[in-house]
């Protein structure tokens, strides 16, 4: 290459363009291989090379300190294996607030079984309160049931009281009275010890028994009790009765008006009463 | 200045310890240049935290691919300032970057915007006035464009509306101005 062309390709600005990196990588060996032959060239790409190296130096920037730091840590430089160690030991340290997340969480695995152990305990005193109350309830129960028998016993006796009561007023008042004759009945052979009276009103002619003034032999569930009145040496039926210990609550029983009688007869004849008195079965009798 | 920092290793003498693996030399190296080049990227990626990205990548690429500079086809400067170009053009280019962008907050990117729409350089970010009133403004906005836009000289050539030729021309008379300015 003559002397002219050389300094022709020098001036094409083409070396300026190889130092700033922008030719193509054929280009770029193509002026490799004239700064290898031609030292022309190569001073060339020298001063080019330096004035750019000039300039960058002239308009340098100081990075942070860090970043040669973050350089020496990346490359695992020996001199910063403190600082790597440290690097390291962080993530241990971050993971111990994830422990201490933990322990809270453990925490409230605590709370909530000391929860558990609180709702036990108190399932445990509701259900023994239940039964102590359920137990007692039923002991109230069989309280009130006893007190319940013993007034229904305490009634059952005042209405005994009240009807015994009754009939002896009725005895007093009819011995008292003028207008009633009291006739007294005497036990016959079936049942000597028999007795019983018939009050007979003078007046309006009425008959009352008293089953407080009876004594007379309890009658079974096929037989009662039934009065007759002997007129002119015929009985006539005053009526049937129940047996001394009747549960009716009167203790005086209205019978049938008799206008004229002899006497008075008491025979136990089947449920109902008979037409003709069972002679057999005459309880009681006495005469006007 | 920076420049004032560098140690007495000579360029071959770092060149042969970067290539043996020398890590002492890898922090030499950093201490000598990373401000040069930080000065390099920071123009180009005006993103403090991106361009210190870079700047790390940068000399990361230095020590990993130490091996494949060749002193015969250039100073060990040119090739670790053309690793810092590359790596922030292609930053600029890629996907982080645009996030970047939209993560700024307006204020910033209005002054973002400005910044990378000016062709001539805030003399206070450049710290060399002089140099910016010596250097021609038709011949400054062509190698700002090349050097600090990651423009080639065919892109610069239509951004600017000028012949190939004429941008080749003027990119030559800018550096012999750097270098009449520097001697």
């Amino acid at each position: 290459m003559s002397v002219e062309n050389l300094k022709a390709y020098i001036e094409s600005g083409v070396l300026e363009l190889y130092v700033l990196g922008d030719l193509s990588s054929e280009e770029t060996l193509q002026v490799e291989e004239m700064a290898a032959r031609y030292p022309e060239v190569r001073a060339e790409i020298d001063a080019i090379e330096q004035a750019m190296e000039q300039y960058a130096m002239q308009n340098a920037v100081e990075p942070s300190a860090d970043v040669e730091t973050r350089l020496f840590e990346k490359l695992g430089f020996s001199d910063l294996e403190e600082q790597e160690e440290v690097v390291s030991n962080q993530p241990v340290y971050t993971e111990e607030p994830k422990i201490i997340r933990l322990d809270g969480s453990d925490g409230k695995v605590r709370t909530l079984r000391y929860a558990l152990v609180a709702c036990v305990a108190l399932l445990v005193m509701s259900v023994a309160a239940l039964f102590i109350t359920y137990n007692k309830l039923n002991d109230a129960h069989s309280q009130i049931a006893s007190l319940n028998l013993d007034k229904q016993k305490f009634a059952g006796v005042v209405s005994k009281l009240e009807y015994d009561n009754k009939g002896l007023n009725n005895m007093a008042e009819m011995a008292d009275s003028k207008e009633w004759a009291t006739i007294r009945m005497q036990g016959q052979a079936i049942s000597p010890k028999s007795k019983m009276n018939v009050y007979w009103n003078k007046k309006d002619k009425s008959v009352l028994i008293n089953y407080v003034a009876m004594d007379l032999p309890k009658a079974d569930a096929e037989h009662e009790y039934q009065l007759w009145a002997l007129v002119n040496g015929k009985p006539v039926s005053l009526g049937v009765f129940g047996k001394a210990d009747s549960t009716s609550n009167e203790a005086i029983l209205k019978m049938q008006t008799i206008q004229e009688a002899q006497a008075f007869a008491v025979t136990l004849e089947p449920m109902g009463g008979s037409v003709n008195p069972t002679m057999e079965k005459l309880t009681v009798m006495g005469g006007v | 200045m920076t420049a004032l920092k560098k140690s007495t290793l000579t360029e071959p003498e770092l060149v042969l310890a970067l290539q043996s693996k020398d890590q002492a030399v890898l922090k030499t190296l950093y201490s000598m240049y990373s401000s040069a080049l930080y000065g390099v990227i920071s123009r180009i990626i005006t993103h403090t935290e991106l361009a210190e990205d870079v700047l790390q990548e940068t000399f990361v690429k230095i020590w990993q691919s130490a091996s494949q500079y060749d002193n015969t086809k250039g100073r060990l400067f040119t090739w670790m300032m053309n690793i810092a170009r590359n790596l922030s053009i292609d930053k600029l280019r890629s996907k982080d970057f645009k996030n970047s962008l939209k993560n700024q907050d307006i204020e910033n990117n209005v002054s973002f915007v400005d910044e990378q729409n000016k062709v001539t350089f805030n003399p206070d970010i450049l710290g060399v006035k002089q140099l910016v009133q010596n250097l021609k403004p038709d011949l400054q906005s062509v190698l700002d464009l090349v050097y600090y836009k990651g423009f080639t000289h065919v892109e610069a050539a239509e951004k600017l509306d000028l012949p190939l030729g004429t941008v080749k021309t003027r990119i030559r008379l800018a550096i012999i101005e750097l270098r009449r300015n520097f001697n």
